[in-house]
């Protein structure tokens, strides 16, 4: 769906035949991507705060006798003439539609979405797009809330005042791609018409076309009450930033508590798949390969599917419902502090899905530095890749605790993720030479509240889903596979640490080339409290976080030479040293999950990078500064407990 | 007066805007301009932004060091 600009430039410039490049533009939240996926039933992102668009989305369409289209849904803008900064979402916008209308203009129609409960501020923008000369049609949405406010919209009038065609639509109506298609096509095959009036005061053509249905007055000073309400409380000086952490700690809890027992009982699931697996194939080589390298590795990453989507979809309520842009508000002054600003909170809350498309969304920031620092600090906030290796360690190593205190282990590493970031934007601003606070003021649109959509949600979670099952079901099954090959093959002589009762599988597996290069790395990382196996799954992880868990579950799937039902924690907490004392305590459990809150386990994350600030340099910083400063996270904490005789 | 100054649920009307003509432009086009009706709903703590409400209709979570550029005469309630 997404396509980067210079593609679709190929397109204008008619180096990719087809007939017409329908640029859908507006002020950001206006309804563009709802609309755009209404008429081409395509999924872009649909959110309730400024600035949701930032790649370009495009997808192709018959017009009724006019031929093909491209439907191009561009970030949104505010003017076509001031933008702040080429590399933000605006300003790459603006560019587009510039190089659209250079190279092409007799192909190109202009579509402004305006929100018709808004229509005033949208018609500021009409001025500016009739300016441009292009085939123009002016789609007024949320016709459909107007009419639940209480008001009646006339298109016709503002058409009349303006001289350029205007339909009226609602985004959700059974119709509105037909409306939609037939308008285009319309104007595709006007000739050409007198040119449109430019110079209109937007205050009247707007009250020229807003009718006031006189029967449902009430409905309508309802709806705006309840917004004002709900903020009443919601952004209190006092209730309001206690509210904010009360949600977020609440939603991160959630991940842990909702979805621990699903996960659990996942896992159980491919513990009884193993038993099948060795029952009906047996433990030789295929056996061993389906129930540990297949099912160990890429079946225990699965394990995790429920946390991941209950993360993904609590997310998106927390945009679509309005609250992101309350919370950008709240904590303004907080981010500010530390070198940020309201703007960075939109991309600090998606990292906690996933970094990649968080460091695209840094491009709604205004202000180059700020953005540049945001991006530095992504990588610490908490994403769900993290997910499956925190659950099992907390899952395995505080099992006897209540569920509160390892839902309150769990809100702690957000937390730390977040207070780390924070610092490290200081650290960062001064290392960098870059001054306090920002230089472009926040300027950020709240926009009203509204019910998050079920089928919206639901297509979130389908996604979230889908996405991680390919991860999954690729590069993860892929790696678990290759870790099987290694940790069956014969490597150079190393110590020997197998238990003295272990089996001659598990015995050849301690000296295979995967156990060797993990006894290689011991020297560095024993002091962190980590020994071979957990080297193997660090050196397999530096790629994608999730393969941590996936070496963990080849390794001890290898090691459990038990035919029962027994699950990877099972395992985990049995292992043994080769004096048969226990291998891994909780120490060892929070050494890890330090390491992991800090480390830039990401190869997505660093290709992002590198793509957004057009540079190896921030990357290979990125890189650098996480695994030091992991390093010597996990060194305190495991050295401290020891120190505390907590070993 | 300035916008940073104007008591909250109190209406004022935009009078001039001091600005580097860039950003200038941008704030007119968000909504922010002169002639605009304003009013201050809520102050976030500690310095924080100002929830601003114009007459077309839009609320915005607004800067105060950007307010005190915004010089306003107040008006009475309606």
């Amino acid at each position: 769906m997404s396509a980067p600009a210079s593609a679709l430039a190929k397109e204008v410039r008619g180096e990719e035949k087809s007939s017409w490049v329908v640029l859908l533009v507006g002020r950001p939240n206006s309804g563009k991507s709802s609309l755009f996926n209404a008429v081409t039933g395509g999924d872009a992102k649909v959110g309730n705060f400024p600035g949701v668009t930032v790649d370009v989305l495009e997808a192709t369409v018959d017009l009724p006798a006019a031929g093909r289209a491209r439907i191009v849904d561009l970030p949104g803008v505010y003017s076509l003439l001031d933008a702040p900064d080429p590399n933000t979402d605006e300003g790459q916008a603006r560019a587009f539609i510039d190089q659209a209308k250079r190279k092409s203009s007799d192909r190109v129609i202009i579509a402004q979405i305006i929100d018709g409960t808004q229509l005033s501020l949208g018609l500021r923008l009409t001025k500016q797009v009739l300016a441009r000369e292009a085939r123009t049609l002016l789609v007024v949405t949320q016709r459909d809330a107007l009419d639940k406010r209480g008001y009646e919209l006339l298109p016709e009038e503002i058409e009349r005042a303006l001289g350029a065609p205007v339909i009226g639509v609602s985004a959700n109506a059974k119709d509105v791609r037909e409306v939609m298609l037939r308008a285009l096509a319309e104007v595709a095959l006007a000739e050409a018409t007198a040119k449109p009036v430019i110079d209109f005061d937007e205050s009247t053509v707007a009250a020229l076309s807003i009718r006031e249905k006189d029967h449902d007055k009430r409905s309508a000073r309802a709806r705006r009450e309840l917004t004002d309400r709900v903020d009443r409380w919601l952004l209190h000086p006092l209730l309001g930033p206690v509210a904010f952490v009360a949600i977020m700690s609440a939603l991160f809890a959630a991940v842990f508590l909702i979805a621990d027992p699903a996960s659990a009982a996942m896992d159980a699931v491919m513990g009884k798949l193993g038993l099948v697996i060795t029952n009906t194939i047996g433990d030789g080589f295929w056996g061993s390969l389906l129930k540990d390298g297949v099912l160990g590795g890429a079946g225990t990453v699965l394990a995790f599917l429920p946390q991941i989507v209950i993360l993904t979809v609590a997310v998106e309520l927390i945009e679509a419902s309005g609250y992101l842009a309350r919370g950008a508000f709240l904590i303004d002054r907080a981010l500010q502090a530390v070198g940020l600003g309201g703007r960075s909170f939109v991309p600090l809350l998606t990292a906690h899905a996933c970094a990649v498309p968080a460091i695209a969304a840094t491009r709604i920031i205004r202000d180059p530095r700020q953005r540049l620092r945001t991006m530095l600090v992504l990588p610490l906030m908490t994403c769900s890749a993290r997910i499956p290796t925190y659950s099992l360690l907390i899952g395995t190593f505080f099992a006897a605790r209540s569920p509160l205190f390892r839902g309150g282990v769990f809100v702690f590493l957000y937390f730390a993720g977040i207070v780390l970031g924070g610092l490290a934007s200081i650290v960062i601003g001064k290392v960098t030479r870059q001054s306090r606070g920002h230089a472009l003021p926040l300027v950020l649109e709240m926009p009203p509240y509204r019910r998050p959509r079920a089928r919206t949600m639901v297509t979130v979670g389908w996604r979230g889903t889908k996405r991680f099952v390919r991860e999954v079901g690729s590069v993860i099954l892929a790696a678990s596979i290759a870790l099987w090959v290694l940790l069956r093959v014969p490597g150079p002589q190393g110590p020997d640490t197998a238990p003295d009762d272990a089996s001659p599988r598990v015995v050849a597996m301690h000296h295979s080339v995967a156990a060797w290069i993990g006894h290689e790395v011991e020297p560095v990382t024993k002091p962190l409290g980590f020994d071979w196996r957990i080297n193997v799954g660090l050196i397999g992880s530096f790629g994608a976080r999730e393969l941590m868990v996936s070496t963990m579950g080849v390794i001890f799937g290898i090691e459990d030479t038990e035919q029962d039902e027994s699950t990877l924690r099972d395992n985990i907490r049995m292992a043994k040293n080769a004096d048969g004392k226990p291998a891994y305590s909780a120490l060892t459990a929070a050494s890890l999950m330090a390491f992991f809150v800090i480390a830039c386990q990401c190869m997505s994350t660093v290709a992002a990078l590198r793509r957004e600030t057009r540079s190896w340099r921030w990357p290979i910083f990125v890189l650098a500064y996480t695994y030091v400063l992991a390093y010597l996270a996990s060194l305190v904490v495991y050295q401290g407990g020891l120190a505390l005789g907590l070993g | 007066m300035t916008l940073d100054a104007l008591p909250n649920e109190v209406f004022g009307r935009v009078r001039a805007i001091r600005l580097a003509t860039s950003a200038l432009g941008w704030l007119r086009a968000v909504g922010i301009f002169e002639g605009e009706r304003v009013q201050i709903l809520r102050r976030a703590v500690f310095g924080g932004p100002l929830h601003l409400r114009t007459g077309c209709g839009g609320e915005f979570a607004i800067d105060r060091a950007l307010a005190s550029s915004i010089e306003i005469e107040v008006e009475t309630a309606p």
